[in-house]
Order: structure tokens, then sequence, then C-alpha cells
């Protein structure tokens, strides 16, 4: 019963869309910067968050949700589960998210991590029982991700003005515009067309997997940052920025640090 | 067709005079080339070539002493306080606690008054040694592999070293890449890059964010800073009963 309420895609996207626009009204009057404050002005550009007020809303409604549902959950699942079932459970996902790392592997002109892709699915799909184990890490084929927001960003493209959604999370647009592409990159999602029960379950497995293995370094950032809503902006660009480059460093991305004085 | 033909020796003479023209001057300034080549090069190699080997050789052997310093203060069984007043030592004579503090500053650091700025250096300082020794708490039983280094900028004063915290508890491994600057014969650290997040951008987002809350009151800056020192030190007490 509980179930189909919340999974009513239809009123939920309806409820959403009303919230949207009454808070996007609320947002409209966000405090600008006095335009005689150089230094304020110069903060705001940097933080790059016009709708700062609705983003904060939307985070503390996660943040809300984070410690009465998916936090406990994390919990159980982190204590309960042993931890080559943990294991099963993020290999099986990797997997299913491969011909999505692949397509955009090949769209950055990556061909050797492509291959790496490929050959992780090969084999894991098949020696490692349709993606329950990872046999291919040990061959030397390591995994990483990609989506088509990092694609978007190896191309030149900003990501934005900083948008935080409910349930999402962080959202930025070239991000948010990644995540809708991907779908459509995701044969699952044509698969699973009549039943979308399946692919929100995946969403919400992916969900407790994720914060189920950084449950003390969320807490720790948490409990020590002077402002753990900018520290997470900050967290979630520069992560973006160091996952656009692969790992490598652009010394164009960091900031000048010759005179500070 | 025989328009060609008829050409073809004249074309073929006058081919051979610029060869041999060309030939000469080519001689003539690749030489020039080679001795100004030369002499550059020998200068250049004598000087800054081997000092910057020199040099991020020098950065890899300090962040691997530095490592190797942090991991025996880990490693070693002393009591939360103690542990923490190393860490200090340790911190305040290997960080660039200045350039820090006011790079986190960000756009408000030509903001405060000479007291405030004062007190905000110390605080910050603090803030480092309590929130830093805490979350490397996090990262015992490891060993800190360095990999390369390299400058950073054409100045020759900073770099970057590359590196990778193995854990002995099968996690996965964990990149770092300090960012040092030359200071004397020896360096200080700016900023500590962990899994593509650089600390000193991540405090200054939130210290921006702070004063920017409060319509540019410095003072809501120290006194956050204050609180997130107290409610550190609370947590020692806390974890050492």
């Amino acid at each position: 019963m509980a179930n189909e309420t919340i999974f009513r895609t239809k009123s939920l996207w309806v409820t959403l869309g009303t919230s949207l626009t009454l808070l996007a009204g609320l947002a409209g009057c966000a405090t600008k910067p006095d335009p005689a404050d150089p230094a304020a002005v110069a903060a705001y550009e940097e933080a790059n968050d016009p709708i700062e007020p609705l983003n904060r809303y939307f985070f503390e409604l996660n943040r809300f949700a984070d410690i009465v549902a998916l936090r406990p959950v994390a919990e159980i699942y982190d204590g309960i589960l042993p931890s080559f079932a943990k294991d099963s459970v993020r290999n099986v996902l990797d997997n299913l998210r491969s011909p999505v790392i692949l397509a955009n592997d090949m769209l950055q002109g990556e061909w050797d991590r492509a291959e790496v892709t490929a050959t992780r699915f090969g084999l894991n799909s098949t020696i490692g029982v349709l993606g329950l184990m990872d046999p291919a890490t040990g061959r030397g084929y390591a995994r990483h991700g990609e989506d088509f927001g990092q694609t978007l960003g190896t191309w030149g493209i900003e990501e934005g003005s900083y948008l935080y959604l409910p349930i999402l999370g962080p959202a930025p647009p070239r991000d948010l515009a990644g995540f809708t592409v991907d779908l459509a990159f995701d044969p699952l999602t044509y698969v699973w067309w009549d039943h979308t029960s399946y692919s929100v379950g995946r969403f919400l497995i992916s969900g407790v997997d994720l914060r189920a293995r950084n449950l003390t370094t969320i807490d720790e950032i948490e409990r020590t940052s002077i402002d753990y809503y900018a520290a997470v902006r900050s967290l979630y660009r520069q992560s973006r920025t160091a996952e656009i480059a692969n790992g490598r460093i652009n010394e164009d991305d960091l900031p000048d640090i010759a005179d500070l004085d | 067709m025989p328009n060609v033909s008829f050409n073809f020796s004249s074309v073929r003479f006058s081919n051979r005079t610029l060869k041999n023209i060309i030939l000469k001057n080519l001689t003539q300034t690749a030489r020039a080339f080679a001795l100004i080549a030369g002499l550059v090069l020998s200068t250049t190699w004598a000087t800054s070539a081997p000092a910057l080997a020199d040099d991020t050789e020098d950065a890899k052997a300090f962040v691997n002493q530095l490592a190797s310093s942090a991991i025996s203060i880990l490693a070693s069984d002393s009591t939360p306080k103690v542990r923490e007043d190393e860490f200090r030592t340790l911190f305040v004579s290997n960080l660039d606690m200045r350039r820090i503090g006011l790079f986190t500053l960000g756009q408000y650091a030509r903001t405060p008054t000479p007291e405030q700025k004062a007190e905000y250096l110390e605080l910050v300082q603090e803030f480092i040694v309590k929130i830093y020794s805490g979350r490397l708490n996090e990262f015992s039983n490891e060993t800190v592999n360095v990999l390369d280094a390299s400058p950073k900028g054409k100045k020759g004063k900073q770099f970057l070293v590359r590196s990778q915290i193995n854990f002995t508890t099968g996690r996965e491994p964990v990149s770092v890449v300090w960012w040092l600057l030359k200071d004397g014969d020896s360096f200080k650290v700016f900023d500590v890059q962990v899994v593509g997040i650089w600390m000193a951008q991540e405090q200054r987002a939130a210290f921006a964010s702070v004063i920017s809350k409060n319509n540019g009151d410095f003072t809501a800056l120290l006194n956050d800073l204050k609180r997130q020192i107290g409610e550190a030190s609370i947590g020692h007490q806390t974890a050492t009963k």
C-alpha cells in the first residue's frame, strides 16, 4: 500500500512541480550581495549558487530523510550483511552500469578505458557469475566510473550554477542533463520500461550501498564542518573535477596562492 | 609533354646550385645554432635542470619523512591528548599555516581588522590541528607510497607530490597529492588532496559561506571556529573515557 502511494510517479511529479514553483518564488527573494561590497560580490560569484536558499531547503530535506531513513537502513545493511554479500551487491550494481560507462568511455575517446569496461563486463558476467563477483579487477581490469555529465565536462561544458534537488542531491545543469542522457544509454531503462519499481529499487539499493560505504566519512565531515552545506557543495564540485580529469591534476584547475596577504 | 623534357636539364641544373647554396647556408646556420644551443643547454644544465631535479627528489623525501612521522604518531599507544599535541608540533612546523589561513578566508582575506586577523590565524591553526588529527585517526594501519613529484608553475617554488596510501586491512588504496612550497632548504605543505578533494578548498568554501550568511560579519566566523574547536575537545574527552 505504502509503496503504491510513494511510487505513483505521476502524483509525485505533480507535488514536486508545485513545490518547486512555490519555492522558486521564495528563492527569487534570495538576498543578493550589496554591490558596494566588493568582497561580498566576489564571494557570491565564487560560490556560484544563485538559488542558495532553495538549495539549502532541499539539502535540509535530504538530511532529514537521511537521518530517519537512509542512514538507519545503511547501518543495518552494513551491520547485518557479511562483507562478501555487500561486495556482491556492489559488484552487481557496477556490472549493470557497464553499458553506460562503456558508452561514455567511447564518447570521451578513452579507448583504453573502454576496453577495460568491455572486458570487465565480459569477465564478470560470465566467470563472475552474472556480476556477483569481480574477477576482472584481479586480472588488471580495475573498476572506474563514467557518466554523461563527465563526458560533457571533457567536451568543455561548464557545470553551471549549483543546484541541489530532493532525493537526487547535487545536480547542477550539466550533471542533471548527464543523468537524463545516461538513463537513455542504459539498456535496462527499456528492458524495465513497464516495471518502474525495478528501476526505483535499483536506484534505492545503489543509494544504500553508497551510504553504507561512507558511514564514518560522512559523519566525520558533518561533525567537523563549520558549514556542512557549503562543505558538501565544495566536495561535490571538487570530486566532479577530479572525476572528469580521470585522476590527472590539471594545473589550471588549481588556485593561485602566490600573494594572499 | 615535350615542354617538360625540354626544361628538365635546366631545372635540374638550377636545382643543384640552389641545393648547394641552401646546404652551405644551412651548415652555417646549423653551426651557429648548435653553438648557441650548446651554450644555452650547458648553462641551464649546470644551473636549473639539476636543481629542479634535485628539488623534486627533495620534495619526495620531505613527503616520505612527513608521512612516516604521522604514521608513527598514529601507531603509538599515546592518549588522544598526547597524540593531538604530537600532531600539533608536526603540523605547525610543516604546514604553511599563515598561507592556509589566508587562503581559506577566500574573498574576505582583506576584510578583517588586524586584531581580528591575528585572532583568526590563531584559531584556524587550532581548528586544523583538532579537525585533521581527528580525521587522520581513520588512517591507522597504512603505508604511504610516494610515487612521483613535479614542479607546479614556472618559478620552481611549488611542487606537487603524488602518493598512495595502502591499507593493510584490504581497503581500496587512497590517492593523496601533496602541494608543497619551497621554504628555504626545506618545504612547507600548503594543501593536501585526498581522493580528489583539496582540504583547503573545502574549508575555504565553508568559511566564506559563514561570513556571507552573516552579511560580512567576521566575528561570526571566529565564533563558529571557537565552537568547533570546543566540540572537538569535548569529543576527545568522551573518546578517552
